[in-house]
Protein backbone atom coordinates (compact mmCIF):
# COMPACT_ATOMS: atom_id res chain seq x y z
CA UNK A 1 0.00 0.00 0.00
CA UNK A 2 1.39 3.31 -0.98
CA UNK A 3 1.82 5.80 1.72
CA UNK A 4 2.42 9.45 1.58
CA UNK A 5 4.39 11.21 4.19
CA UNK A 6 3.65 14.82 4.95
CA UNK A 7 4.90 17.19 7.48
CA UNK A 8 2.09 18.94 9.24
CA UNK A 9 2.32 21.66 11.85
CA UNK A 10 0.10 20.98 14.82
CA UNK A 11 0.30 23.16 17.92
CA UNK A 12 3.54 24.68 16.65
CA UNK A 13 5.31 21.33 16.46
CA UNK A 14 6.03 19.58 13.26
CA UNK A 15 4.73 16.09 13.09
CA UNK A 16 5.01 13.53 10.40
CA UNK A 17 1.59 12.25 9.28
CA UNK A 18 1.25 9.19 7.14
CA UNK A 19 -1.62 9.45 4.65
CA UNK A 20 -2.59 6.10 3.28
CA UNK A 21 -3.91 5.71 -0.21
CA UNK A 22 -7.32 4.64 0.94
CA UNK A 23 -7.52 7.69 3.19
CA UNK A 24 -6.84 9.83 0.16
CA UNK A 25 -9.72 8.19 -1.70
CA UNK A 26 -11.96 8.57 1.35
CA UNK A 27 -11.09 12.26 1.63
CA UNK A 28 -11.75 12.69 -2.07
CA UNK A 29 -15.09 10.96 -1.65
CA UNK A 30 -16.12 13.21 1.23
CA UNK A 31 -15.00 16.35 -0.61
CA UNK A 32 -17.04 15.28 -3.62
CA UNK A 33 -20.04 14.56 -1.40
CA UNK A 34 -19.79 18.00 0.19
CA UNK A 35 -19.63 19.64 -3.25
CA UNK A 36 -22.53 17.46 -4.43
CA UNK A 37 -24.72 18.61 -1.57
CA UNK A 38 -23.76 22.26 -2.13
CA UNK A 39 -24.56 21.99 -5.82
CA UNK A 40 -27.90 20.34 -5.06
CA UNK A 41 -28.81 23.29 -2.83
CA UNK A 42 -27.68 25.70 -5.51
CA UNK A 43 -29.78 23.88 -8.11
CA UNK A 44 -32.82 23.97 -5.89
CA UNK A 45 -32.55 27.73 -5.33
CA UNK A 46 -31.85 28.41 -9.04
CA UNK A 47 -34.92 26.42 -10.06
CA UNK A 48 -37.06 28.22 -7.47
CA UNK A 49 -35.80 31.54 -8.82
CA UNK A 50 -36.57 30.43 -12.38
CA UNK A 51 -40.13 29.34 -11.64
CA UNK A 52 -40.86 32.56 -9.77
CA UNK A 53 -39.47 34.63 -12.63
CA UNK A 54 -41.71 32.69 -15.01
CA UNK A 55 -44.70 33.54 -12.84
CA UNK A 56 -43.55 37.16 -12.85
CA UNK A 57 -43.32 37.12 -16.65
CA UNK A 58 -46.88 35.75 -16.85
CA UNK A 59 -47.97 38.54 -14.50
CA UNK A 60 -46.40 41.20 -16.76
CA UNK A 61 -47.18 39.81 -20.19
CA UNK A 62 -50.49 38.09 -19.45
CA UNK A 63 -51.48 34.44 -19.41
CA UNK A 64 -52.41 34.43 -23.10
CA UNK A 65 -48.82 35.28 -24.08
CA UNK A 66 -47.01 32.93 -21.71
CA UNK A 67 -48.54 29.47 -21.66
CA UNK A 68 -47.64 25.96 -22.71
CA UNK A 69 -49.95 25.92 -25.73
CA UNK A 70 -47.56 28.28 -27.54
CA UNK A 71 -44.64 25.85 -27.50
CA UNK A 72 -43.50 24.83 -30.96
CA UNK A 73 -44.37 21.28 -31.99
CA UNK A 74 -42.73 21.61 -35.40
CA UNK A 75 -39.70 19.49 -36.08
CA UNK A 76 -36.47 21.41 -35.50
CA UNK A 77 -32.92 20.68 -34.44
CA UNK A 78 -31.96 20.68 -30.81
CA UNK A 79 -30.74 23.88 -29.24
CA UNK A 80 -28.58 22.03 -26.73
CA UNK A 81 -26.71 18.74 -26.85
CA UNK A 82 -25.59 16.59 -23.98
CA UNK A 83 -22.58 14.36 -24.60
CA UNK A 84 -21.64 11.49 -22.36
CA UNK A 85 -18.16 10.05 -22.67
CA UNK A 86 -16.83 7.09 -20.78
CA UNK A 87 -13.19 7.46 -20.01
CA UNK A 88 -11.87 3.97 -20.17
CA UNK A 89 -12.90 2.19 -23.35
CA UNK A 90 -13.76 5.07 -25.66
CA UNK A 91 -17.46 4.45 -26.00
CA UNK A 92 -19.60 7.50 -26.21
CA UNK A 93 -23.23 8.30 -26.48
CA UNK A 94 -24.83 11.37 -27.89
CA UNK A 95 -28.17 12.41 -26.52
CA UNK A 96 -29.98 15.36 -27.91
CA UNK A 97 -32.29 17.43 -25.84
CA UNK A 98 -34.39 20.47 -26.36
CA UNK A 99 -33.59 23.43 -24.30
CA UNK A 100 -36.77 25.37 -24.82
CA UNK A 101 -36.87 27.61 -21.84
CA UNK A 102 -38.40 27.01 -19.39
CA UNK A 103 -39.36 23.53 -20.42
CA UNK A 104 -36.29 21.34 -20.53
CA UNK A 105 -36.69 17.87 -21.96
CA UNK A 106 -33.64 15.80 -21.16
CA UNK A 107 -34.38 12.24 -22.17
CA UNK A 108 -30.95 10.73 -21.73
CA UNK A 109 -30.05 8.10 -19.20
CA UNK A 110 -26.58 7.35 -17.98
CA UNK A 111 -24.71 4.31 -19.19
CA UNK A 112 -22.69 4.09 -16.07
CA UNK A 113 -20.88 0.86 -15.62
CA UNK A 114 -20.30 0.40 -11.94
CA UNK A 115 -16.99 -1.31 -12.40
CA UNK A 116 -14.06 0.66 -13.71
CA UNK A 117 -15.70 3.33 -15.86
CA UNK A 118 -16.52 6.92 -15.06
CA UNK A 119 -18.81 8.70 -17.51
CA UNK A 120 -18.28 12.39 -18.09
CA UNK A 121 -21.08 14.75 -19.10
CA UNK A 122 -20.57 17.73 -21.37
CA UNK A 123 -23.10 20.33 -22.45
CA UNK A 124 -23.03 22.09 -25.79
CA UNK A 125 -25.43 25.01 -25.65
CA UNK A 126 -27.07 26.95 -28.43
CA UNK A 127 -25.80 24.84 -31.29
CA UNK A 128 -29.04 24.47 -33.28
CA UNK A 129 -27.69 26.52 -36.18
CA UNK A 130 -24.65 24.26 -36.55
CA UNK A 131 -25.89 20.76 -35.88
CA UNK A 132 -28.38 18.80 -37.94
CA UNK A 133 -29.03 16.11 -35.34
CA UNK A 134 -32.61 14.96 -35.02
CA UNK A 135 -34.27 16.15 -31.91
CA UNK A 136 -35.22 12.78 -30.40
CA UNK A 137 -32.59 10.57 -31.94
CA UNK A 138 -30.58 8.40 -29.59
CA UNK A 139 -27.26 7.44 -31.13
CA UNK A 140 -24.98 4.92 -29.50
CA UNK A 141 -21.62 4.56 -31.16
CA UNK A 142 -19.12 1.95 -30.11
CA UNK A 143 -16.02 3.42 -31.64
CA UNK A 144 -12.63 4.71 -30.62
CA UNK A 145 -12.39 8.47 -30.60
CA UNK A 146 -10.49 9.51 -33.68
CA UNK A 147 -8.58 12.19 -31.96
CA UNK A 148 -8.18 12.38 -28.21
CA UNK A 149 -7.68 16.14 -28.53
CA UNK A 150 -11.06 16.54 -30.16
CA UNK A 151 -12.72 14.99 -27.13
CA UNK A 152 -10.84 17.31 -24.81
CA UNK A 153 -11.74 20.30 -26.93
CA UNK A 154 -15.35 19.18 -27.03
CA UNK A 155 -15.28 18.89 -23.24
CA UNK A 156 -14.29 22.53 -23.10
CA UNK A 157 -17.00 23.64 -25.52
CA UNK A 158 -19.83 25.42 -23.76
CA UNK A 159 -21.56 26.75 -26.86
CA UNK A 160 -20.83 29.09 -29.67
CA UNK A 161 -17.87 31.36 -29.19
CA UNK A 162 -19.54 34.47 -30.55
CA UNK A 163 -21.71 36.24 -27.97
CA UNK A 164 -23.98 37.71 -30.66
CA UNK A 165 -24.70 34.26 -32.02
CA UNK A 166 -25.53 33.00 -28.55
CA UNK A 167 -27.90 35.93 -28.00
CA UNK A 168 -29.54 35.21 -31.35
CA UNK A 169 -30.04 31.59 -30.40
CA UNK A 170 -31.51 32.64 -27.06
CA UNK A 171 -33.93 35.04 -28.75
CA UNK A 172 -34.86 32.38 -31.28
CA UNK A 173 -35.65 29.97 -28.48
CA UNK A 174 -37.88 32.53 -26.77
CA UNK A 175 -39.58 33.65 -29.96
CA UNK A 176 -42.37 31.11 -29.38
CA UNK A 177 -43.74 33.62 -26.88
CA UNK A 178 -43.36 36.52 -29.31
CA UNK A 179 -40.56 38.84 -30.38
CA UNK A 180 -41.23 41.72 -27.98
CA UNK A 181 -41.06 39.90 -24.68
CA UNK A 182 -40.53 41.15 -21.17
CA UNK A 183 -36.98 41.19 -19.69
CA UNK A 184 -38.42 38.93 -16.98
CA UNK A 185 -38.86 36.13 -19.50
CA UNK A 186 -35.24 36.52 -20.59
CA UNK A 187 -34.19 36.38 -16.93
CA UNK A 188 -36.21 33.17 -16.59
CA UNK A 189 -34.35 31.67 -19.52
CA UNK A 190 -30.99 32.50 -17.95
CA UNK A 191 -32.06 30.96 -14.64
CA UNK A 192 -33.08 27.69 -16.26
CA UNK A 193 -29.93 27.72 -18.37
CA UNK A 194 -27.87 28.05 -15.20
CA UNK A 195 -29.90 25.24 -13.64
CA UNK A 196 -29.08 23.03 -16.61
CA UNK A 197 -25.36 23.73 -16.21
CA UNK A 198 -25.62 22.96 -12.50
CA UNK A 199 -27.37 19.68 -13.33
CA UNK A 200 -24.46 18.68 -15.55
CA UNK A 201 -21.98 19.57 -12.82
CA UNK A 202 -24.00 17.46 -10.40
CA UNK A 203 -24.02 14.56 -12.86
CA UNK A 204 -20.22 14.77 -13.23
CA UNK A 205 -19.77 15.04 -9.50
CA UNK A 206 -22.04 12.08 -8.91
CA UNK A 207 -20.10 10.09 -11.44
CA UNK A 208 -16.89 10.96 -9.60
CA UNK A 209 -18.53 10.12 -6.24
CA UNK A 210 -19.63 6.70 -7.39
CA UNK A 211 -16.23 6.05 -8.93
CA UNK A 212 -14.48 7.00 -5.65
CA UNK A 213 -16.94 4.86 -3.70
CA UNK A 214 -16.29 1.86 -5.90
CA UNK A 215 -12.54 2.38 -5.56
CA UNK A 216 -12.88 2.56 -1.77
CA UNK A 217 -14.93 -0.64 -1.75
CA UNK A 218 -12.31 -2.29 -3.88
CA UNK A 219 -9.53 -1.22 -1.51
CA UNK A 220 -11.46 -2.46 1.51
CA UNK A 221 -12.03 -5.81 -0.14
CA UNK A 222 -8.37 -6.02 -1.09
CA UNK A 223 -7.44 -5.28 2.52
CA UNK A 224 -9.70 -8.05 3.80
CA UNK A 225 -8.09 -10.50 1.44
CA UNK B 1 -69.04 72.79 -17.06
CA UNK B 2 -69.74 69.79 -19.31
CA UNK B 3 -72.92 68.99 -21.25
CA UNK B 4 -75.35 68.96 -18.33
CA UNK B 5 -74.97 65.18 -18.02
CA UNK B 6 -76.49 65.39 -14.56
CA UNK B 7 -79.83 66.13 -16.15
CA UNK B 8 -79.94 63.37 -18.75
CA UNK B 9 -77.38 60.66 -17.95
CA UNK B 10 -79.57 58.70 -15.54
CA UNK B 11 -82.31 58.21 -18.13
CA UNK B 12 -80.28 55.55 -19.95
CA UNK B 13 -77.14 55.10 -17.88
CA UNK B 14 -78.28 55.53 -14.29
CA UNK B 15 -79.10 51.91 -13.61
CA UNK B 16 -75.84 50.59 -15.01
CA UNK B 17 -73.76 53.23 -13.27
CA UNK B 18 -75.32 52.11 -10.00
CA UNK B 19 -74.61 48.49 -10.91
CA UNK B 20 -70.96 49.15 -11.70
CA UNK B 21 -70.49 51.15 -8.51
CA UNK B 22 -71.95 48.20 -6.62
CA UNK B 23 -69.45 45.89 -8.36
CA UNK B 24 -66.66 48.28 -7.47
CA UNK B 25 -67.47 47.98 -3.77
CA UNK B 26 -67.03 44.22 -4.14
CA UNK B 27 -63.35 44.54 -5.08
CA UNK B 28 -60.93 43.01 -2.60
CA UNK B 29 -59.61 45.27 0.15
CA UNK B 30 -56.20 45.43 1.82
CA UNK B 31 -57.53 43.24 4.65
CA UNK B 32 -58.56 40.59 2.11
CA UNK B 33 -55.12 40.66 0.53
CA UNK B 34 -53.42 40.39 3.92
CA UNK B 35 -55.46 37.26 4.66
CA UNK B 36 -54.72 35.81 1.25
CA UNK B 37 -50.99 36.47 1.59
CA UNK B 38 -50.91 34.39 4.76
CA UNK B 39 -52.44 31.31 3.15
CA UNK B 40 -50.37 28.15 3.18
CA UNK B 41 -52.11 26.28 0.35
CA UNK B 42 -54.34 26.99 -2.61
CA UNK B 43 -57.24 25.44 -0.72
CA UNK B 44 -56.76 28.11 1.96
CA UNK B 45 -57.00 30.74 -0.78
CA UNK B 46 -60.21 29.13 -2.01
CA UNK B 47 -61.57 29.21 1.53
CA UNK B 48 -60.81 32.92 1.91
CA UNK B 49 -62.26 33.73 -1.49
CA UNK B 50 -65.47 31.86 -0.62
CA UNK B 51 -66.42 34.87 1.52
CA UNK B 52 -65.98 37.25 -1.44
CA UNK B 53 -67.84 37.66 -4.73
CA UNK B 54 -65.66 34.90 -6.19
CA UNK B 55 -67.13 32.37 -3.76
CA UNK B 56 -69.85 30.92 -6.02
CA UNK B 57 -67.35 30.46 -8.85
CA UNK B 58 -64.82 28.49 -6.81
CA UNK B 59 -67.00 26.53 -4.43
CA UNK B 60 -67.47 23.51 -6.71
CA UNK B 61 -63.86 23.20 -7.74
CA UNK B 62 -62.33 19.97 -6.47
CA UNK B 63 -58.98 19.70 -4.72
CA UNK B 64 -56.15 19.82 -5.58
CA UNK B 65 -56.57 23.28 -7.03
CA UNK B 66 -54.26 24.80 -9.62
CA UNK B 67 -53.39 28.45 -10.06
CA UNK B 68 -54.81 28.43 -13.59
CA UNK B 69 -58.13 27.19 -12.22
CA UNK B 70 -58.34 30.07 -9.76
CA UNK B 71 -57.58 32.57 -12.54
CA UNK B 72 -60.13 31.00 -14.90
CA UNK B 73 -62.93 31.01 -12.36
CA UNK B 74 -62.24 34.57 -11.24
CA UNK B 75 -62.23 35.64 -14.90
CA UNK B 76 -65.68 34.06 -15.29
CA UNK B 77 -66.96 36.44 -12.62
CA UNK B 78 -65.63 39.40 -14.64
CA UNK B 79 -67.22 38.00 -17.81
CA UNK B 80 -70.61 37.56 -16.12
CA UNK B 81 -70.53 41.12 -14.78
CA UNK B 82 -69.63 42.44 -18.23
CA UNK B 83 -72.30 40.45 -20.06
CA UNK B 84 -74.96 41.62 -17.65
CA UNK B 85 -73.98 45.25 -18.20
CA UNK B 86 -73.76 44.80 -21.98
CA UNK B 87 -77.20 43.26 -22.31
CA UNK B 88 -78.72 46.11 -20.30
CA UNK B 89 -76.88 48.89 -22.12
CA UNK B 90 -78.22 51.12 -24.85
CA UNK B 91 -76.28 53.12 -27.37
CA UNK B 92 -73.74 54.64 -27.10
CA UNK B 93 -72.86 52.81 -23.89
CA UNK B 94 -73.18 49.40 -25.57
CA UNK B 95 -70.61 50.40 -28.21
CA UNK B 96 -68.37 51.76 -25.46
CA UNK B 97 -68.57 48.45 -23.59
CA UNK B 98 -67.78 46.53 -26.77
CA UNK B 99 -64.68 48.65 -27.31
CA UNK B 100 -63.37 47.48 -23.95
CA UNK B 101 -63.16 43.89 -25.24
CA UNK B 102 -61.35 44.54 -28.53
CA UNK B 103 -57.97 44.31 -26.83
CA UNK B 104 -58.78 40.77 -25.71
CA UNK B 105 -60.00 39.98 -29.20
CA UNK B 106 -56.62 41.00 -30.62
CA UNK B 107 -54.83 38.85 -28.04
CA UNK B 108 -57.00 35.86 -28.95
CA UNK B 109 -56.39 36.31 -32.68
CA UNK B 110 -52.63 36.41 -32.12
CA UNK B 111 -52.80 33.40 -29.80
CA UNK B 112 -54.64 31.29 -32.38
CA UNK B 113 -52.39 32.38 -35.25
CA UNK B 114 -49.18 31.82 -33.25
CA UNK B 115 -50.34 28.47 -31.95
CA UNK B 116 -51.33 27.34 -35.45
CA UNK B 117 -47.89 28.37 -36.72
CA UNK B 118 -46.44 26.11 -34.04
CA UNK B 119 -48.72 23.21 -35.12
CA UNK B 120 -50.81 23.22 -31.97
CA UNK B 121 -54.32 21.81 -31.80
CA UNK B 122 -56.98 24.48 -32.35
CA UNK B 123 -59.19 23.17 -29.54
CA UNK B 124 -56.31 23.48 -27.10
CA UNK B 125 -55.75 27.06 -28.22
CA UNK B 126 -59.43 27.96 -27.95
CA UNK B 127 -59.41 26.84 -24.31
CA UNK B 128 -56.63 29.34 -23.62
CA UNK B 129 -58.43 32.28 -25.23
CA UNK B 130 -59.82 35.04 -23.05
CA UNK B 131 -63.63 34.69 -22.90
CA UNK B 132 -64.17 38.42 -23.38
CA UNK B 133 -62.39 38.30 -26.73
CA UNK B 134 -64.29 35.42 -28.32
CA UNK B 135 -66.20 35.78 -31.58
CA UNK B 136 -68.03 33.30 -33.79
CA UNK B 137 -65.51 32.55 -36.50
CA UNK B 138 -62.42 32.52 -34.29
CA UNK B 139 -61.68 28.83 -34.90
CA UNK B 140 -61.32 29.40 -38.65
CA UNK B 141 -58.27 31.59 -38.03
CA UNK B 142 -56.22 28.39 -38.14
CA UNK B 143 -56.59 28.06 -41.93
CA UNK B 144 -54.99 31.42 -42.82
CA UNK B 145 -51.43 31.42 -44.20
CA UNK B 146 -50.84 35.17 -44.40
CA UNK B 147 -52.46 38.37 -43.21
CA UNK B 148 -54.40 38.90 -46.40
CA UNK B 149 -56.11 35.54 -45.94
CA UNK B 150 -56.56 36.24 -42.24
CA UNK B 151 -58.47 39.37 -43.12
CA UNK B 152 -60.39 38.01 -46.11
CA UNK B 153 -61.49 34.71 -44.57
CA UNK B 154 -62.21 35.66 -40.98
CA UNK B 155 -61.59 39.13 -39.71
CA UNK B 156 -63.47 41.09 -42.34
CA UNK B 157 -66.72 40.39 -40.44
CA UNK B 158 -65.36 41.24 -37.01
CA UNK B 159 -64.95 44.58 -35.25
CA UNK B 160 -61.18 44.30 -35.87
CA UNK B 161 -61.60 44.67 -39.65
CA UNK B 162 -60.99 48.44 -39.77
CA UNK B 163 -57.73 47.98 -37.88
CA UNK B 164 -56.24 45.73 -40.52
CA UNK B 165 -55.80 48.34 -43.21
CA UNK B 166 -52.28 49.18 -41.97
CA UNK B 167 -50.97 45.67 -41.74
CA UNK B 168 -52.34 43.71 -44.67
CA UNK B 169 -49.54 42.03 -46.57
CA UNK B 170 -49.17 38.82 -48.50
CA UNK B 171 -46.10 37.80 -46.54
CA UNK B 172 -46.35 34.52 -44.75
CA UNK B 173 -46.99 34.75 -41.05
CA UNK B 174 -43.88 34.36 -38.90
CA UNK B 175 -42.95 35.39 -35.38
CA UNK B 176 -41.83 38.90 -36.31
CA UNK B 177 -44.79 39.59 -38.60
CA UNK B 178 -47.20 38.35 -35.96
CA UNK B 179 -45.62 40.61 -33.35
CA UNK B 180 -45.83 43.61 -35.63
CA UNK B 181 -49.43 42.69 -36.48
CA UNK B 182 -50.31 42.47 -32.77
CA UNK B 183 -48.90 45.86 -31.97
CA UNK B 184 -50.20 47.55 -35.11
CA UNK B 185 -53.71 46.26 -34.41
CA UNK B 186 -53.54 47.40 -30.82
CA UNK B 187 -52.29 50.82 -31.88
CA UNK B 188 -55.18 51.20 -34.34
CA UNK B 189 -57.65 49.99 -31.71
CA UNK B 190 -56.43 52.48 -29.08
CA UNK B 191 -56.57 55.37 -31.54
CA UNK B 192 -60.08 54.37 -32.64
CA UNK B 193 -61.26 54.06 -29.04
CA UNK B 194 -59.73 57.47 -28.28
CA UNK B 195 -61.58 59.07 -31.21
CA UNK B 196 -64.84 57.45 -30.15
CA UNK B 197 -64.50 58.82 -26.61
CA UNK B 198 -63.70 62.26 -27.97
CA UNK B 199 -66.93 62.14 -29.98
CA UNK B 200 -68.91 61.25 -26.84
CA UNK B 201 -67.64 64.43 -25.26
CA UNK B 202 -68.21 65.68 -21.70
CA UNK B 203 -66.77 63.95 -18.66
CA UNK B 204 -66.40 60.68 -20.57
CA UNK B 205 -64.10 62.31 -23.11
CA UNK B 206 -62.00 64.05 -20.49
CA UNK B 207 -61.49 61.09 -18.18
CA UNK B 208 -61.12 58.47 -20.90
CA UNK B 209 -58.57 60.66 -22.72
CA UNK B 210 -56.40 60.61 -19.63
CA UNK B 211 -56.79 56.85 -19.12
CA UNK B 212 -56.20 55.94 -22.77
CA UNK B 213 -53.25 58.34 -23.03
CA UNK B 214 -51.65 56.59 -20.06
CA UNK B 215 -52.31 53.23 -21.74
CA UNK B 216 -50.69 54.46 -24.96
CA UNK B 217 -47.66 55.85 -23.12
CA UNK B 218 -47.21 52.68 -21.13
CA UNK B 219 -47.35 50.60 -24.30
CA UNK B 220 -44.74 52.85 -25.89
CA UNK B 221 -42.38 52.32 -22.95
CA UNK B 222 -42.97 48.55 -22.89
CA UNK B 223 -42.42 48.25 -26.65
CA UNK B 224 -39.18 50.21 -26.30
CA UNK B 225 -37.85 48.12 -23.41
CA UNK B 226 -38.92 44.80 -24.91
CA UNK B 227 -37.41 45.61 -28.30
CA UNK B 228 -33.96 46.44 -26.92
CA UNK B 229 -31.53 43.89 -28.33
CA UNK B 230 -34.00 42.49 -30.88
CA UNK B 231 -34.11 42.78 -34.66
CA UNK B 232 -36.84 45.43 -34.59
CA UNK B 233 -35.47 48.53 -36.29
CA UNK B 234 -35.91 52.03 -34.95
CA UNK B 235 -38.32 52.92 -37.73
CA UNK B 236 -40.44 49.84 -37.08
CA UNK B 237 -40.40 50.59 -33.39
CA UNK B 238 -41.52 54.18 -34.02
CA UNK B 239 -44.41 52.94 -36.18
CA UNK B 240 -45.80 50.88 -33.30
CA UNK B 241 -46.29 53.89 -31.00
CA UNK B 242 -49.81 55.36 -30.87
CA UNK B 243 -50.41 58.83 -32.28
CA UNK B 244 -51.65 60.32 -29.03
CA UNK B 245 -50.61 60.46 -25.42
CA UNK B 246 -48.20 62.55 -23.41
CA UNK B 247 -45.16 61.22 -25.28
CA UNK B 248 -46.60 62.05 -28.70
CA UNK B 249 -44.76 63.25 -30.76
CA UNK B 250 -41.43 64.31 -29.25
CA UNK B 251 -41.20 61.65 -26.57
CA UNK B 252 -41.72 59.00 -29.22
CA UNK B 253 -38.80 60.35 -31.25
CA UNK B 254 -36.56 59.99 -28.21
CA UNK B 255 -37.91 56.59 -27.21
CA UNK B 256 -37.37 55.23 -30.71
CA UNK B 257 -33.58 55.62 -30.36
CA UNK B 258 -33.21 54.30 -26.81
CA UNK B 259 -30.76 51.41 -26.43
CA UNK B 260 -31.09 50.67 -22.72
CA UNK B 261 -33.36 51.15 -19.72
CA UNK B 262 -31.46 54.19 -18.43
CA UNK B 263 -32.07 56.07 -21.67
CA UNK B 264 -35.77 55.24 -21.39
CA UNK B 265 -35.69 56.56 -17.85
CA UNK B 266 -34.06 59.80 -19.03
CA UNK B 267 -36.87 60.29 -21.56
CA UNK B 268 -39.65 59.58 -19.06
CA UNK B 269 -38.25 61.83 -16.38
CA UNK B 270 -38.84 64.83 -18.61
CA UNK B 271 -42.58 64.31 -18.15
CA UNK B 272 -43.73 65.19 -14.62
CA UNK B 273 -46.62 62.69 -14.40
CA UNK B 274 -44.14 59.84 -14.97
CA UNK B 275 -41.35 61.07 -12.73
CA UNK B 276 -42.95 59.37 -9.73
CA UNK B 277 -42.84 56.00 -11.54
CA UNK B 278 -39.10 55.96 -12.01
CA UNK B 279 -38.48 57.58 -8.65
CA UNK B 280 -39.34 54.20 -7.11
CA UNK B 281 -36.70 52.38 -9.18
CA UNK B 282 -32.94 52.39 -8.97
CA UNK B 283 -30.78 52.95 -12.04
CA UNK B 284 -30.59 49.99 -14.40
CA UNK B 285 -33.54 48.26 -12.73
CA UNK B 286 -36.47 47.26 -14.87
CA UNK B 287 -37.94 44.37 -12.91
CA UNK B 288 -40.23 46.55 -10.78
CA UNK B 289 -41.27 48.83 -13.63
CA UNK B 290 -44.36 46.78 -14.40
CA UNK B 291 -45.56 47.01 -10.82
CA UNK B 292 -44.90 50.78 -10.80
CA UNK B 293 -46.99 51.19 -13.95
CA UNK B 294 -49.79 49.04 -12.55
CA UNK B 295 -49.84 51.10 -9.36
CA UNK B 296 -50.14 54.32 -11.34
CA UNK B 297 -52.87 52.79 -13.50
CA UNK B 298 -54.85 51.65 -10.44
CA UNK B 299 -54.58 55.13 -8.93
CA UNK B 300 -55.99 56.71 -12.09
CA UNK B 301 -58.79 54.19 -12.40
CA UNK B 302 -59.84 54.68 -8.78
CA UNK B 303 -60.01 58.43 -9.39
CA UNK B 304 -62.48 57.82 -12.23
CA UNK B 305 -65.07 56.81 -9.64
CA UNK B 306 -64.83 60.21 -7.96
CA UNK B 307 -67.02 61.74 -10.64
CA UNK B 308 -70.52 60.78 -11.79
CA UNK B 309 -72.44 60.63 -15.05
CA UNK B 310 -69.78 59.30 -17.38
CA UNK B 311 -68.81 55.99 -18.99
CA UNK B 312 -65.23 55.86 -17.77
CA UNK B 313 -66.39 54.10 -14.59
CA UNK B 314 -67.16 51.01 -16.70
CA UNK B 315 -63.72 50.99 -18.25
CA UNK B 316 -62.12 51.62 -14.87
CA UNK B 317 -64.07 48.80 -13.22
CA UNK B 318 -63.04 46.29 -15.89
CA UNK B 319 -59.39 47.27 -15.56
CA UNK B 320 -59.48 47.16 -11.77
CA UNK B 321 -61.04 43.72 -11.83
CA UNK B 322 -58.34 42.53 -14.24
CA UNK B 323 -55.69 43.88 -11.88
CA UNK B 324 -57.36 42.04 -9.02
CA UNK B 325 -57.24 38.79 -11.01
CA UNK B 326 -53.54 39.42 -11.70
CA UNK B 327 -53.01 39.90 -7.97
CA UNK B 328 -54.79 36.64 -7.21
CA UNK B 329 -52.71 34.85 -9.83
CA UNK B 330 -49.49 36.16 -8.29
CA UNK B 331 -50.52 35.29 -4.74
CA UNK B 332 -51.56 31.79 -5.87
CA UNK B 333 -48.22 31.25 -7.63
CA UNK B 334 -46.26 32.38 -4.58
CA UNK B 335 -48.28 30.09 -2.31
CA UNK B 336 -48.04 27.14 -4.72
CA UNK B 337 -44.26 27.60 -5.07
CA UNK B 338 -43.81 28.11 -1.32
CA UNK B 339 -42.31 31.56 -1.86
CA UNK B 340 -44.57 33.69 0.29
CA UNK B 341 -41.74 36.07 1.11
CA UNK B 342 -41.95 37.35 -2.48
CA UNK B 343 -45.70 37.84 -2.52
CA UNK B 344 -45.51 41.59 -2.05
CA UNK B 345 -43.19 41.99 -5.06
CA UNK B 346 -46.10 42.29 -7.45
CA UNK B 347 -49.37 42.68 -5.54
CA UNK B 348 -50.95 46.08 -6.24
CA UNK B 349 -53.47 47.09 -3.62
CA UNK B 350 -56.54 48.73 -5.07
CA UNK B 351 -57.90 50.36 -1.92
Amino acid sequence: MEEERREVCLNGEEEEVVIKDEDKVALQFMDSLHNYLSLSDSLSSTLRQGWLELASARYSMGTSRVNSSLLDLKFHSAATILKITENEDGKFCVFTCFFMMPFCNITCTTLYDSIGTQPHFTLQKWVSSEHELESTKLEYKNEQPQDSNSIKSSENLMGLADNDEVQKERHKSLSVFGVLISPKLRATQLSFEKALETLIEIANLRSSLLHSFSQLNQEVEDTKE
Amino acid sequence: MYGFEAMTFNIHGGYLEAIVRGHRSGLLTTADYNNLCQCETLDDIKMHLSATEYGPYLQNEPSPLHTTTIVEKCTLKLVDDYKHMLCQATEPLSTFLEYITYGHMIDNVVLIVTGTLHERDVQELLEKCHPLGMFDSIATLAVAQNMRELYRLVLVDTPLAPYFSECITSEDLDDMNIEIMRNTLYKAYLEDFYRFCQKLGGATAEIMSDLLAFEADRRAVNITINSIGTELTRDDRRKLYSNFGLFYPYGHEELAVCEDIDQVRAVMEKYPPYQSIFAKLSYGESQMLDKAFYEEEVKRHCLAFEQQFHYAVFFAYMRLREQEIRNLMWISECVAQNQKSRVHDSVVFIF
